[in-house]
């Protein structure tokens, strides 16, 4: 088995969000994984991800952030429906976070469509969040 | 007699804060766990002797100071050259650990088998000195980045993870599958954490025990209401819409619990281990996990949702009362919160919820939270409960415990006879 989360990384350091779509079930596996999370399959290739995914709900964090991300709280977290069927959970900007009243309306326009953006994570390496319009 | 094993004997410390808690205070890992043990076997009426096998649940060897858990802890529990072992399903171990000495003792091979756990999670020992009686107050952000290694650290973690929106997250799900209002969600958590100190209120092994109750507390703080102080900025949200008291509290402590394929043989009413059942998957959660864990439980058991007379749920995240619950079949979807409301979760409510307290009132030491757990529910069963005791038969208790992250357990019990 070649290594996936190595290669996972340096498609994003190439622009590009990638996941693994199974040969039996069509499932879309996001993030990668080395047997289908539907159908645990084992027949999966690599394919490029839209990008594209509503945001359901959500958070923030800030009140006991792990130390790594410390330097951007409070920020919003929220859990994305992907385009291609699965969720996924990641910081998001463009919503708003500076109070609960703030927050709590930011909830009440959701769903809404988000984009999924690169950018530097705080490991050195690219990590994916999304973008609300 | 009863067909299936059962629990005979169960013991827990104090949990609190092995730096300051009178109870437990300069104890190490060892003698945590023999201090739960030996009140098991006491409980029992067994001599180590009879004990065939054991199991030892712990998290965290940074806290701890041990790998090889059961190596380190045979001769302090009295069990030189017996056969053990150390598992890990992190939060879930002692309940994941009860399931697998279940049918250890069903094999035929093993009559009795003690399960036992213990966590340190408000200290830890240097690196330097490595020496147990050298402990450091541990910062929550410390231990998190050692617990956060339960999630997956290949990508979720990288992605901004963190427990802070676990919670946050979790009471939105709630709120927004069921069309709850913030301030209905907020009222039904307030009235979770006046539940659970009410429990812990009367609860002297709980963190929270010398606390009182949560009325007690507004009021030492200078409250005119215990709305008002569950409002203010003495409970700053951990994560929209979930403020910092309906999080659990860090504790420090150990559990035990003896199964039997003998009980007869042992002093106290025995408790029947009816099902069990168990699933793990990764974060980002659906839920799935914890549906599979009921059903599969409930169908090793035969018993239907509507038989269930005390439900114990795994509550780091208070809103667990909420949705663990529904998921159980507690309480129907979409309902928890009005049941709540009307305090019938309460000890004395006809749907008993959590009556020891629960991670919050209880208090949370890992690996020992779900024999802590059993603890409760064998105390409630057998009618020694003392002031908490719930207020009608129980026939059918449930069990539900989340491994970080996430491991689910639920195991079924009822009285033997």
């Amino acid at each position: 088995m070649e290594p996936i989360v190595k290669k996972w990384y340096e498609y994003l350091e190439e622009g590009k969000i990638m996941g693994m779509k199974c040969n039996d079930c069509g499932q879309v596996n996001f993030p990668p994984i080395s047997a289908c999370r539907k159908c645990r399959s084992r027949n999966l290739e690599w394919t490029e991800m839209s990008g594209e995914g509503m945001l359901l709900m959500y958070s923030t964090s800030g009140y006991w952030p792990g130390e790594k991300f410390a330097p951007y709280a409070p920020f919003a977290y929220g859990q994305i429906l992907l385009k291609e069927g699965t969720i996924f959970a990641t910081k998001v900007d463009g919503v708003p976070v500076s109070s609960p009243e703030e927050i709590e309306k930011g909830n009440q326009g959701l769903p809404a469509p988000v984009k999924a953006k690169i950018v530097d994570g705080v490991g050195g390496r690219k990590v994916v969040v999304f973008e609300k319009a | 007699m009863a067909k299936n094993p059962c629990i005979i004997g169960v013991g827990m410390t104090k949990f609190g804060n092995v730096l300051e808690t009178p109870e437990i205070k300069d104890k190490t890992f060892q003698e945590l766990l023999a201090e739960a043990a030996f009140e098991a076997y006491d409980d029992a009426g067994i001599s180590p002797e009879e004990i065939d096998a054991f199991i030892v649940g712990n998290m965290l060897p940074y806290t701890s100071l041990s790998n090889s858990q059961a190596t380190n802890a045979s001769d302090w529990l009295g069990l030189r050259c017996k056969p053990g072992f150390h598992i890990d399903t992190a939060c879930s171990t002692t309940l994941t650990a009860i399931g697998v000495a279940r049918d250890m003792v069903a094999s035929g091979k093993y009559r009795n088998v003690l399960v036992t756990g213990a966590e340190f999670t408000n200290s830890y020992v240097d690196e330097e000195t490595v020496f147990p009686l050298d402990r450091k107050p541990l910062s929550p952000t410390r231990l998190w980045n050692w617990t956060d290694y339960a999630v997956d650290h290949n990508f979720g973690y990288q992605h901004f993870y963190g427990f802070d929106v676990l919670n946050g997250v979790s009471g939105l799900a709630y709120m927004k599958t069921n069309n709850v209002s913030f301030e209905d969600y907020d009222r039904a958590m307030l009235q979770i954490n006046k539940n659970v100190r009410l429990h812990a209120s009367m609860n002297p092994k709980a963190i929270m025990y010398e606390q009182g109750t949560l009325e007690e507390e507004a009021e030492r703080e200078g409250f005119s209401s215990v709305e008002e102080y569950w409002k203010s900025d003495k409970n700053p949200f951990i994560g929209w819409p979930t403020r910092r008291k309906s999080a659990l509290n860090y504790a420090d402590g150990a559990s035990a619990i003896i199964v039997s394929s003998e009980p007869k043989k042992y002093k106290k009413l025995p408790i029947e281990i009816l099902g069990f059942h168990y699933a793990a998957y990764n974060w980002p959660w659906d839920g799935s996990a914890d549906v599979v864990a009921f059903e599969g439980a409930y169908k090793m058991a035969g018993i239907k949702p509507k038989d269930i007379d005390l439900l114990s749920v795994h509550d780091c995240l208070q809103s667990a009362h909420l949705d663990t619950s529904e998921t159980a079949g507690y309480f129907e979807k979409g309902t928890a919160w009005k049941a709540v409301l009307d305090g019938r979760t309460r000890f004395d409510g006809d749907k008993p919820l959590n009556t020891s307290g629960g991670r919050h009132g209880l208090g949370h030491a890992f690996e020992a939270s779900a024999g802590a757990d059993a603890y409760e529910i064998v105390k409630q069963m057998r009618g020694e409960a003392g002031e908490r005791q719930v207020r009608k038969p129980i026939r059918i208790a449930v069990q539900h415990n989340a491994g970080y992250a996430l491991h689910v357990a639920v195991a079924v019990y009822r009285p033997g006879k």
